[in-house]
């Protein structure tokens, strides 16, 4: 009896939910077929009942009458696919490290690294005038192997483990992005006055957004190599197969799924990012993002147009949606919430 | 043992580009901005970098603006993250006990996560406007026409948490039903065996069953909510005035409206304090709630 009005209420909650959730995305999809007539005499819900949809945002769009639409494109296409690729790649070797090997940093030797690059870097750059990029690379190849050198030696103090340098990793995603990009911004601005160009570039926002990605790949990457059986790579290390090989004709292969689910999660994130391509970008490279956030001043009450732009970004996630969906069901999330 | 070694050694092979990667990209940037924090840049009018100390945090610690910023992003993130966690979870429960059409619904419940929040903002726009758009046509029914949801600040702040809640309800339901899926099915039918009505069993072994795992998705939410730029940018521009402007968004001002380098670096600084000091409280708070359920 109970029971009977809990799943009432449930289904009635589910129906309520996914009213609320696909009217937006239905009213994108009627809006991008309406002829201007039906935007200027108030909301219009069913085509062919309420309005005659035509194909003409489409024909506007795809003639580039209305500004640059495929540029963005084709950037956001090759930065966000190139950006994903490297991302899940090195993700994945830095997840397979830190779940197969013992990984032992000393804090102090961390401190050390930090303050040296901070200290060296306002020493070079405030008093001696080196250029930013030179000062960061100087104080770079000095500290990382005074620091490698004295992690080796038999430092007091903690000792941070695997779980530490995964939980580093992650704690890159928890800064405001606006803190990295802005350093980021400043950084590529001096390159570009010692002549190495990044801002709006291509390797410029393909390294930003790696490292805006890495994070997760080692975070999801990392619970899908714990499942992997490690018989197999016993098996394969008796015979004498190097690690690398084990790794990529073994280990790889077997976790597609799992490498295939973050490939897709990184994808939807770089695709969907704003922030670093605003501050980053400024024509040559601007990701669809950017387009979209700037068809709001330029068009105005042009709905249909807006709509079409907004669909073109909506599309592969779509995709995205349906196949993580159907990975749900499967249960594959269960392990990467411990 | 010398193979070990070898073995052993391979490792740095695989965790150094990564490493190398984030340090380049991520870290070391911020030595650089935290350098600028000190000085006053100005890129217009070019002036030479002038040290001025922490002149710069303290005039941000002084601005209004800034506390403004502060209060408009808590109440969008707090009031957003816990209808997040209500429907979220409730719609969770919904989904694992397999109501009529689960499997479509899950798809559906999934799609609004993976859209750009520019995109959101878009549609949003178009929905709430004041004249054409179909929410003034519902409160139209009840006798509230034009109602002005993107001009009035108090408004244009809870269309943005509807916006948020509707965007980000889904990874709540995605992260809770793999927890409730996790569950020991066992206990549930024992306790079912007893006639433990159904809000009891809730109450007394899903919801603290669940509760590191609702620790850990709140804080996500409110970790990532903080830094919401991109829906406030297209919906409302930060306006009215500056009614709706959430820190990022300040930044971003401060930076490429005015160009002043300097106090944006300093600005993203503070920014990055609160959110550490935050989240240092939450989790010691959250330890403590947790301990009180065991």
């Amino acid at each position: 009896m109970e029971n009977q009005s809990y799943r009432r209420f449930g289904f009635l909650l589910g129906i309520v939910w996914l009213i609320f959730c696909l009217f937006p995305i239905w009213w994108v999809v009627v809006t991008a077929f309406k002829p201007p007539i039906a935007v200027s005499q108030g909301a219009t819900y069913i085509p062919f009942v309420d309005f005659t949809p035509t194909l003409q945002a489409f024909r506007d769009a795809i003639a580039g009458l209305r500004g640059d639409f495929a540029g963005p494109i084709v950037s956001s296409l090759l930065i966000s696919v190139t950006a994903t690729g490297l991302a899940v790649f090195l993700g994945a070797m830095a997840a397979y490290a830190l779940v197969r090997f013992e990984f032992r940093i000393r804090l102090l030797a961390g401190l050390v690294f930090g303050i040296v690059s901070i200290g060296g870097f306002a020493l070079l750059n405030q008093t001696f005038s080196v250029r930013v990029p030179y000062a960061l690379a100087i104080v770079l190849v000095t500290a990382l192997p005074l620091s490698v050198w004295l992690n080796s030696l038999r430092l007091p103090g903690p000792v941070l483990k695997n779980d530490d340098v995964t939980f580093w990793f992650v704690s890159q995603r928890m800064f405001p992005p606006i803190v990295s990009a802005f350093a980021l911004f400043l950084l590529y601005a001096e390159m570009n006055k010692v002549g190495v160009r990044l801002l709006d570039s291509f390797p410029g926002m393909v390294l930003a957004y790696t490292a805006f990605g890495l994070p997760f790949a080692v975070w999801l990457m990392r619970d899908f190599f714990t499942n992997v059986p490690i018989e197999v790579e016993e098996a394969a290390m008796v015979d004498d197969i190097g690690r690398l090989r084990i790794f990529f004709q073994i280990v790889l292969p077997m976790s597609k799924p799992g490498l295939v689910a973050t490939s897709m999660i990184i994808l939807a994130f770089i695709w969907n990012e704003f922030l670093f391509a605003l501050l980053l970008t400024s024509s040559k490279w601007q990701t669809l993002p950017i387009l979209l956030a700037g068809q709001n001043s330029s068009r105005g009450d042009e709905w249909w147009a807006i709509s079409v732009a907004a669909l073109i970004s909506i599309l592969p996630m779509i995709v995205v949606a349906l196949f993580l969906g159907r990975m749900m069901r499967s249960g594959f999330l269960a392990g990467s919430i411990k | 043992m010398g193979d070990a070694t070898k073995q052993e050694r391979v490792k740095h092979v695989f965790i150094w580009p990564a490493f190398l990667l984030v340090l380049l990209i991520t870290l070391f940037p911020l030595i650089y901005a935290l350098v600028v924090s000190f000085q006053s840049i100005r890129i217009v009018p070019p002036l030479p970098p002038r040290y001025v100390g922490v002149d710069n945090y303290l005039e941000i610690l002084g601005s209004a603006r800034f506390w403004g910023g502060m209060q408009v992003t808590s109440v969008i993130v707090f009031a957003s993250v816990a209808l997040q966690y209500a429907f979220g979870f409730a719609m969770a429960l919904t989904l694992h006990h397999n109501i009529a059409g689960a499997s479509l619904y899950r798809v559906a419940f999934l799609l609004p996560m993976f859209l750009a929040p520019v995109c959101v903002a878009l549609i949003a726009r178009m929905l709430f406007h004041p004249v054409l758009g179909p929410v003034n046509e519902l409160f139209s029914a009840f006798g509230l026409e034009h109602i002005p949801f993107l001009t009035t600040p108090s408004l244009a702040i809870a269309t943005l948490i509807v916006i948020e809640t509707w965007q980000w309800t889904p990874f709540v339901v995605l992260l809770m039903l793999a927890g409730l899926q996790g569950l020991p099915s066992e206990v549930f039918e024992a306790a079912r065996v007893d006639n433990i009505p159904a809000w009891r069993r809730f109450r007394d072994l899903t919801f603290p069953m669940l509760l590191p795992l609702s620790v850990a998705v709140i804080f996500i939410r409110l970790i990532e909510g903080f830094k919401i730029i991109d829906t406030v940018f297209v919906l409302t521009g930060g306006g009215p005035g500056t009614s709706t402007e959430t820190l990022t968004l300040f930044a971003y001002n401060e930076g490429f409206k005015k160009f002043n380098i300097g106090m944006t670096s300093a600005l993203s600084f503070v920014f990055l304090f609160v959110v550490i000091i935050f989240g240092t409280v939450y989790l010691a708070a959250s330890q403590r709630l947790m301990r009180r359920y065991q």
